[in-house]
């Protein structure tokens, strides 16, 4: 039977579909008796779908727009 | 819970035409939408002190090859794939070879017993649409700031992968990474993310 911590470091590749199939079932069953690992992997999904929709950015100070006329101007001349 | 992309194949044919054309708005669009995952990528590879400049000259290459793409990728990973040859270059001029990756934080190993049973409950969360989300900027801050500490190889795996949608083997491809490395890089972002949305849920 896997432990509690052995679900939350597999719990990515659980997710992602990336699991042997014994691994699979045994965290399938793992979840399905353990209320707060099913909880975990719930929260773990809200937040991948939590950063696919607020996308963060990288800390860049880039000037977009002047960029962009750079590169414009660099291959229209 | 399914992931948010966007772009379609139409729309970018038809923004490579524009930028070929040479339609300014076409290329402050295509700089506004890749120019962050550029930056990322760069920084994975070479570091911060370098990566601005091998953007900026992937960028020049890029724009100077469009009329010879042949579109057998899509144009994002076409313009990564660019991004890394100039930083594995670079980085090899520099002759690095230290890690990108340290200093991140686990699971807690104080969240579980010695027999690896957890000690806390786990609430489920409020649910929450892609609207509410964007409507909540406390939690836009929160997560921006924990995404901009995290080591540099594990922002680009988790905005490649999670935000932009990139086949792990491309990104393995892109990154130079094994797939396992990269499965490891992922979990620990998405757990350091958890941590902090846990704590803003807990308040």
């Amino acid at each position: 039977m896997l432990q509690c911590k052995e679900v939350a470091e597999e719990a990515s590749n659980y997710i992602d579909g990336d699991l042997s199939f014994i691994k699979r079932v045994g965290l399938f069953l793992h979840l399905l008796m353990c209320r707060y690992c099913r909880n975990y992997v719930h929260q773990l999904r809200r937040t991948i779908f939590t950063v696919s929709v607020l996308k963060p950015k990288e800390k860049d100070s880039t000037d977009m727009t002047s960029l962009a006329k750079k590169l414009h101007d660099h291959c229209h001349k | 819970m399914k992931k948010i992309f966007n772009s379609t194949e139409s729309d970018e044919q038809l923004l490579i035409n524009q930028l070929i054309a040479g339609d300014q708005k076409a290329f402050t669009q295509v700089v506004t939408e890749y120019h962050n995952i550029m930056v990322s990528v760069a920084r994975a590879i070479v570091g911060e002190a370098f990566a601005d400049e091998v953007v900026q000259d992937a960028w020049i290459s890029a724009i100077k090859a469009l009329p010879k793409f042949e579109q057998r990728s899509s144009l994002k990973t076409w313009l990564l794939h660019i991004v890394s040859n100039g930083a594995k270059t670079r980085i090899k001029r520099e002759n690095r070879t230290d890690s990108l990756d340290e200093g991140w934080e686990s699971v807690s190993a104080d969240k579980f017993d010695q027999r690896g049973h957890r000690l806390e409950q786990v609430s489920i969360w409020d649910n929450a649409t892609p609207e509410a989300l964007l409507a909540n900027t406390q939690l836009q801050f929160i997560i921006e700031k924990a995404y901009q500490q995290l080591p540099s190889l594990q922002r680009a795996v988790i905005t490649m992968y999670d935000m932009e949608g990139i086949k792990m083997e491309e990104m393995c491809n892109i990154l130079d990474i094994s797939s396992s490395n990269a499965r490891v890089l992922l979990h620990r972002a998405r757990t350091t993310l958890h941590h902090r949305i846990e704590m803003y849920q807990d308040k």
